[in-house]
């Protein structure tokens, strides 16, 4: 921890000052949004950066608007916020149930959702429910906007597509349309304060008995958190049935590769997102 | 590195310290200004036996770069609760259930408690779980740490 005192600290005031000190490579620096990932890997022991660049508080990524299609949430709008958001519960459902299951109150009151992604662990606990929405990141360089959408951003174990001059500033998260349902289950060892095992989130609608529509994602199976594309196209116009469920069941399990780790094992999380996956579709 | 001035408000009185941007406000709370109360169980955010409220809301004090806390901020440590009817409730509340074993969580539960209680001070049982997640204890299996929410939430001071 005496280290990391080493270190320096810029606190721009505007997300424009923010913007300048990434351009410059002499005065880039690792941003610190709430601190609820990085200080742990500092305190941890890994090397602190020469240069930090504090994000938080920045008012221009603060706030959670609506618009006809989409909710849109500042990079830096925390765990504790998106899980009380009126707007975000009626529409993004999963995502305000991922934002409650993150550690506990204190670090939902620090964590934020831009710092969740750009950590981009693949047990990073909001990138299901976003995956599902088919929504967008938008990044800021001092040269302008870039929009990526959420399928493609997370590269590899703990890499997004992101440049070292740019920073997430919001997410364009389209609203589950009327009809569609839209659920997220977390497990671990407890329901506070646990890493999860496995992690599963679906938006999905059923018309006159048969899929009509269908997304789900899974954490902590992979490198990164994945989308499950041969499942979500096999399933469109099956019946809403026993069979289809178990059909379903050995799909999601055959199409994840997890490892085994401090966590879990890959046997057991295999076999657990094939049964999460249809616990979901059935609800 | 240079330092970084804040002043707070600190369980009521107001505080002018300077300190290296990125010491955690654990280590400025319990050395920088001696509130001791204020205990380090983990050090990465898991036990919340370093809760402290800002402006209200319980954050591991232990994640928090004391530089992110803006001028102004209020501050409060286990050692303010007593300045208050309302942590005085809480105190007495954990001391009638008999919630304290060891002890060294208290101090966090306490701070959690007291956010809980002064948001909603008629919780239901989830509403105390949930806002209690983020503390371990290892002794009581929390049963009377619930019960002394709930009897603080019966005697709550309420205007």
């Amino acid at each position: 921890m005496k280290k990391l005192e080493k270190s320096d600290c810029r606190f721009p005031s505007t997300l424009k000052e923010a913007l300048e000190l990434l351009a410059n490579e002499s005065t880039r620096g690792r941003l610190l949004a709430g601190g609820s990932d990085l200080m742990v890997q500092w305190a941890a022991g890994m090397e602190p950066p020469p240069r930090v660049i504090s994000i938080k508080g920045l008012k221009e990524l603060q706030g959670i608007k609506e618009d006809d299609g989409a909710v849109v949430i500042g990079a830096g709008v925390t765990h504790a916020h998106i899980r009380s958001s009126k707007p975000v519960q009626k529409h993004l459902p999963a995502l305000a149930a991922a934002a409650a299951t993150v550690g506990g109150p204190q670090i939902q009151a620090l964590g934020t959702i831009g710092g969740n992604v750009a950590n981009a662990s693949p047990a990073g606990d909001l990138a299901p429910a976003l995956l599902i929405t088919g929504g967008e990141a938008v990044v800021a360089s001092r040269t302008g906007e870039r929009t990526i959408p959420l399928t493609k951003f997370f590269l590899a174990y703990r890499r997004i597509d992101l440049k070292p001059d740019e920073m997430i500033v919001r997410f364009v998260l389209p609203k589950r349309a009327a009809g569609e349902i839209e659920v997220f289950r977390k497990l671990g060892t407890r329901a506070a304060q646990a890493i999860s095992k496995v992690m599963c989130a679906a938006r999905f609608s059923v018309k006159a008995g048969s899929f009509e529509t269908c997304a789900v994602a899974l954490g902590s199976v992979g490198p990164t958190t994945v989308r499950l594309p041969k499942l979500e196209e096999w399933i469109i116009g099956k019946s809403a049935s026993e069979e289809t469920l178990a059909e379903v069941e050995k799909r999601a399990s055959d199409e994840v590769s997890p490892i085994d780790d401090i966590r879990s094992t890959a046997e057991y999380r295999k076999w657990v997102s094939g049964r999460l996956v249809r616990f979901l579709l059935e609800s | 590195m240079s330092n970084v001035k804040r002043t707070w408000n600190v369980n009521g009185e107001e505080k002018t310290l300077e300190f290296p941007p990125l010491r955690r406000l654990l280590d400025v709370i319990r050395e920088d200004m001696r509130f001791t109360g204020c205990k380090e169980g983990c050090g990465e955010g898991e036990c919340g036996a370093c809760t402290v409220l800002l402006d209200g809301v319980p954050v591991t004090s232990c994640l928090v770069a004391a530089g992110q806390v803006p001028d102004g901020t209020q501050i409060l440590t286990v050692e303010g609760l007593e300045k208050t009817e309302q942590g005085r409730v809480l105190q007495e509340a954990y001391v009638s259930a008999g919630a304290s074993q060891c002890g060294f969580c208290i101090p966090g539960m306490l701070m959690a408690s007291f956010a809980l209680l002064s948001k909603n001070s008629r919780p239901t049982e989830e509403d105390i779980l949930d806002a209690h997640g983020g503390n371990i204890c290892r002794c009581t299996g929390y049963v009377k740490i619930i019960e002394a929410v709930r009897l603080a939430a019966q005697n709550w001071p309420r205007k």
